[in-house]
């Protein structure tokens, strides 16, 4: 909301505060000022200068040597306008000087005449003839001879003047005008409040063609009419179209200026129909289906039958407090006007300026919220102002439906109960005092506090409303920090889930992964670029009705998509060893209406020279050793991954994950270059396995005996399986197995390898002699030979 | 014979003392004192000494061995810590030479977010998990903004579908924890939210904590308490809240609160627009409304709620200047936290 400090002057006694001290006594009260705008900022040292001397240019055919007046001194200034003439009084730039655009003024010499200054046009101010008339001509802007020379021209201007641009509160439509804010203000800062005064004449009804007025519809509760008939189409005075510049807004002729006026000062949006085009009567109904008007916009809208629109007899002639049909605006030959102010529901005026993607300041404000009051507080004033100007005869006739105004808010509390809420004990005079000051009717009856809400506050509904009125103007500053004394002490905590989670955030930061976070919507095209199969269940995913844009499309089902694009980003910015994690949701779309299941998983990546399956695979152990799961490996299923690369995880029957190689391809579609590695997990799972019991078991006392095992098998024999295979063939009694040497080449026939493990046994009950162990490395031999074939090396 | 033995101790004394190695020293010893060393082979010559000084004479030359003895003893340890000391010497090598084995580190707004959990949690707070997309009754209906109400604007949703959306707020915890727990509620609720918002200052995804309290008795300067504490916990020591008041559909009154600069401690700054404070959260007293509409009594019960930005804290805590770079990922601004 655009506020002119000239424009709160009239209303609320502020005497000689600066913009700043109106800010901050807006802030105290809940209301941010998000800039305070100078409304000449584009303009510097720029003063009214009289030309006393015009001469031609020796060199030019058109360029004139003048002598200005500037009060303080008189310059030299070098023209190039047609229209300077000695006399003239002219605004001009002086070295030094800053004009729209940027431009900077310096001395110079213009065809060996040095020049000092400029002598402005209104378009080199960037003002057009409703700021000033003559703005627009070719040529310098010729100013009014008796205007003082030396003046600022913003002075002259207008443009001399501060602007607050306040952020109204949504609870606050009321003060969404000037009034509603200087009401504010006034409170804020202890001055007087000066409510507008309406004074006009009216002439009397002579059976002129007046409309009448029909509600048909709840989603009007007031609609109310006037007739002006001899109406001058002109234009507004220079202080109200000042004004509304100030806020924004063209100046255009004095009925319309003044209806916008009206929107701003009092928050009422009012529409002016030009009489000829109403047929009849003005009937307020909803719109029929399919219903077609042209706005005043040119455009044609279709409706629908839950909008409401304003119609006469034969057609709709607006579309209800969104704008006019394309007759119903003012025009040069305008001579009578039927004035509309009226109340819609703000949530019709949403809907439908939405629908029809159709927005005006009319619907900005309908959408906000107005209130029963401002309907004949806007009308009265613009017909106030319609007096002043002398722009119609007030024609003595009513055409008005609806309720004119509800039932007043009372509200029946003490000063206790008041204070309940605050903390701190506030007096019940102070209370009086405040809420008085914004216009709240208080009667105090012993204890009691009668309070009744004047109609535009809407938002006070009870003693918390009332409570928030007070400690608002009786200052937060005054609030005593309190520590809960009366409540009851609770056992708080994170869930187990949450432990768990970050668990495994702290493994695999052991382990040298970072971080990362992604957003939880991806591109559509995501699972196209991970090669997922057509019947994938990751394609089915959650749309967003309105992404910001394709990258943002669809609710992941996957992590793994932006854990490439992540590695894929870092290292087209030259970071090239690495290693990444991210614990986040994935969503799977569940029944149409009902909420997706969040589930949380777990990706993993890893760039680098040292990295590779093994070291990915080391990540992915400690994260299911965390978890105590009883996982099995086979190759990996996963498109994205190289097939002979990878391996999917099983518990049980289920595989909760793959990892792996990031398939070539892949790679190519995330412009990736070089190999890359990636785990993905689904973490539910494991995060809802019950936390097993840990229970100490025995430590041998007694020495181990460590063996080496060669053998030669299968080139397509697993290590891990045949390790697998020597531990149960040992049962308890051994220790450890470990890998320490595979071979393939010389001696070792092609298709085959050597495998070379170090095994260490132990007993818990007992020295193992070397006849025991000879016993367990023939049960090993045996059971290798069973099982792979193998030959002992 | 005593003479020899007096030579031979001399010049075994000298062979000793001009050994350069442990083995070079063992070869002198073994010469000398060896089995057909020279001091045995010196003792053979006993046989031409008269019996009666013989015994005096073997003192002599069991003295002399013992103090050869004694000797490459002494003259041996040197030898061993000197040559010790030289091989040390020899092993040095360049310590400057890294061979890391990376930690990697939390997101920094995972370790913010445990920060904050473990300051809340230490004073009885609850902490709770909401679904991410929300139905819009969570949302928005149960907190007291209708559909279409103006306050909807406040914040661009994401829509999935009709009544469901992306959560906006981790307020829309509140009222799922409030129908499952019934006072005395102390909870709070970080999680993910979403807004259609994507430039320079915001993201469309970022983090939020909801924080509540309802009891009997709960005031206003109890809000401002916790908010206190909170704010010296985080900001530091010195670190000044300051209340202004605000709207929030859910909550009234409701507040807007700033805390004093951290950089320039309220002589204004960058960081603080030149204002001196840095606006970080909403709050207010729980809206009776709302309790009721959880099943709460509000004449019983009153509560305060109040909800932050995670990121924004984060960036104010770490100096980040632009929200963006939390979601960029790039490792060599992870490495930093």
């Amino acid at each position: 909301m655009k506020l002119p400090i000239c424009w709160l002057k009239e209303f609320a006694d502020i005497g000689d505060a600066s913009p700043e001290d109106v800010a901050a006594s807006l802030l105290r009260v809940g209301f941010e000022v998000e800039e305070i705008i100078y409304a000449g900022a584009d303009i510097e040292n720029v003063v009214v200068g009289k030309v006393i001397d015009c001469k031609p240019h020796e060199n030019s055919d058109h360029l004139h040597i003048c002598m200005v007046d500037v009060a303080s001194e008189i310059l030299q200034i070098v023209c190039g306008a047609p229209n300077v003439n000695t006399g003239d009084v002219v605004p001009c730039a002086l070295v030094g000087a800053r004009l729209p655009g940027g431009v900077n003024i310096k001395a110079g010499e213009l065809r060996g005449v040095t020049s000092y200054g400029m002598l402005c046009s209104g378009a080199e101010l960037g003002i057009d003839d409703t700021v000033i008339e003559g703005a627009e001509v070719d040529g310098l802007l010729q100013l009014p001879k008796d205007t003082p020379l030396g003046t600022d021209i913003r002075k002259v201007l207008g443009l001399d003047e501060y602007v607050l641009d306040v952020s109204v509160t949504a609870n606050r439509p009321d003060c969404q005008s000037v009034v509603g804010l200087a009401r504010e203000v006034a409170a804020s800062m202890g001055v007087k409040f000066k409510a507008p005064v309406n004074k006009y004449r009216t002439v009397p009804y002579a059976g002129e063609y007046m409309p009448t007025v029909a509600i048909k519809s709840d989603i009007c509760s007031r609609y109310t009419g006037r007739l002006i008939k001899d109406v001058k189409i002109e234009s507004s005075p220079k202080w109200m179209r000042d004004r509304l510049r100030l806020v924004g807004v063209r100046p255009i002729n004095n009925i319309v200026d003044i209806t916008n006026y009206v929107l701003f000062e009092i928050g009422q949006p009012l529409h002016s129909f030009d009489v000829r085009f109403i047929d009849k009567g003005i009937i307020v109904r909803n719109a029929a289906e399919g219903e077609k008007i042209t706005a005043l916009d040119g455009k044609e809208y279709t409706l629908s039958g839950d909008m409401l629109v304003i119609a006469d007899s034969s057609k709709p002639v607006a579309i209800a407090g969104v704008m006019g049909g394309e007759y119903s605006g003012i025009m040069p030959d305008t001579s009578s006007v039927f004035l509309e102010a009226a109340r819609f529901e703000r949530r019709s005026v949403r809907v439908t300026s939405r629908r029809l993607g159709l927005r005006s300041d009319s619907s900005a404000r309908y959408e906000k919220g107005v209130d029963y009051g401002s309907v004949d507080e806007g009308r009265e004033r613009a017909l106030a102002l319609i007096y002043k100007l002398g722009a119609g005869k007030i024609v003595d006739v009513k055409s008005d439906a609806g309720v004119p105004e509800p039932e007043k808010k009372v509200i029946e509390t003490t000063a206790a109960q008041i204070s309940s809420v605050i903390g701190i004990d506030i007096d019940k005079p102070s209370i009086e005092k405040i809420l008085r000051s914004l216009d709240i009717k208080v009667e105090g009856k012993g204890d009691k506090l009668i309070c009744t809400v004047p109609v535009y506050r809407e938002d006070i509904e009870d003693y918390a409303d009332l409570s928030e009125e007070v400690i608002r103007y009786y200052g937060y500053d005054n609030l005593e920090p309190t520590f809960m004394k009366s409540a009851s002490c609770t056992l708080g905590g994170v869930s187990e889930k949450d432990k768990r989670s970050d668990d495994v955030k702290n493994i695999l930061c052991g382990m040298g992964a970072f971080e990362a976070m992604t957003y939880s919507f991806v591109n559509e095209n995501a699972c196209d670029m991970l090669r997922l199969d057509a019947g994938d269940a990751r394609r089915n995913v959650l749309k967003l009705r309105n992404p910001l844009n394709e990258d943002t499309a669809v609710m992941r089902t996957q992590l793994t998509h932006e854990m490439i694009a992540t590695l894929a980003l870092n290292k087209s910015r030259g970071n090239d060893d690495f290693r990444l994690f991210e614990l986040g949701r994935i969503f799977i779309p569940a029944a149409q209406g009902e909420l997706p299941e969040e589930r949380t998983a777990l990706s993993i990546g890893a760039v680098g020279k040292d990295e590779d399956f093994y070291e990915m695979k080391s990540m992915v152990n400690a994260v299911l050793g965390y978890f105590g799961a009883e996982a099995r490996m086979e190759y990996g299923s996963q498109p994205y991954l190289h097939p002979g690369i990878s391996a999917d995880i099983f518990v049980g029957e289920e595989r909760i994950g793959s990892f792996g190689e990031v398939h070539p391809t892949v790679c190519e579609n995330y412009g990736l270059t070089g190999k890359a590695y990636i785990a993905e997990l689904d973490l539910e799972k494991l995060l809802a396995m019950p936390r097993g019991d840990v229970r100490y078991s025995p430590i041998s006392r007694f020495p181990c005996v460590n063996r080496d095992l060669a053998v030669v098998v299968d080139d397509g024999c697993g290590v891990g399986d045949i390790m697998a295979s020597i531990r149960q063939a040992c049962g308890s009694e051994i220790e450890s197995v470990e890998l320490f040497d595979i071979y393939k080449g010389e001696q070792i026939a092609a298709g085959s390898k050597s495998l070379a493990f170090s095994l260490k046994f132990r007993s818990l009950d007992k020295t193992l002699a070397d006849a025991d162990v000879q016993k367990l490395m023939t049960a090993v031999i045996d059971r290798l030979k069973a099982d792979y074939g193998a030959q002992l090396r | 014979m005593e003479e020899q033995i007096a030579k031979l101790t001399e010049d075994c004394s000298a062979e000793i003392a001009s050994a350069a190695s442990e083995s070079e020293l063992y070869s002198v010893k073994v010469r000398y004192l060896g089995k057909s060393g020279l001091i045995s082979e010196l003792m053979k010559g006993m046989r031409n000494v008269p019996p009666e000084q013989r015994p005096a004479m073997g003192k002599i030359v069991n003295e002399a061995r013992s103090a050869l003895e004694a000797r490459f003893s002494a003259r041996g340890k040197e030898l061993h810590d000197k040559e010790l000391a030289d091989r040390l010497a020899a092993e040095k090598i360049d310590i400057t030479i890294d061979r890391n084995r990376p930690v990697g580190r939390l997101h920094p707004l995972s370790s913010v977010k445990k920060r904050l959990v473990d300051f809340f949690v230490s004073m009885g707070f609850d902490v709770m998990d909401g679904p991410e997309v929300e139905t819009d009754y969570y949302n928005f209906e149960a907190l007291n903004v209708p559909k279409d109400h103006p306050a909807r604007d406040m914040q661009d949703t994401f829509f999935i579908d009709e009544g469901i959306l992306l959560r906006s707020q981790t307020s829309a915890s509140q009222v799922r924890y409030m129908e499952k727990v019934k006072p005395p509620i102390k909870m709070i609720s970080p999680g993910r939210v979403f807004r259609n918002d994507d430039d320079a200052t915001h993201s469309p995804v970022f983090h939020q904590l909801e924080g509540l309290v309802v009891d009997k008795g709960i005031t206003m300067c109890d809000l401002k308490g916790i908010l206190d504490m909170f704010a010296k916990h985080f900001f530091g020591k010195d670190t000044q809240v300051r209340f202004r008041p605000s709207y929030f559909p859910f909550t009234e009154p409701s507040v807007e609160v700033d805390v004093s600069c951290a950089m320039c401690h309220g002589a204004g700054c960058r960081i603080c627009k030149g204002t001196g404070w840095i606006e970080i959260l909403g709050a207010g007293i729980v809206n009776r409304k709302v309790l009721r509409t959880c099943g709460i009594d509000p004449d019983e019960y009153t509560g305060f709620a109040f909800g932050f930005g995670i990121d924004r804290i984060a960036n104010i805590i770490h100096s980040i200047p632009h929200i963006k770079l939390l979601y960029e990922n790039d490792v060599r601004f992870l490495r930093q936290f």
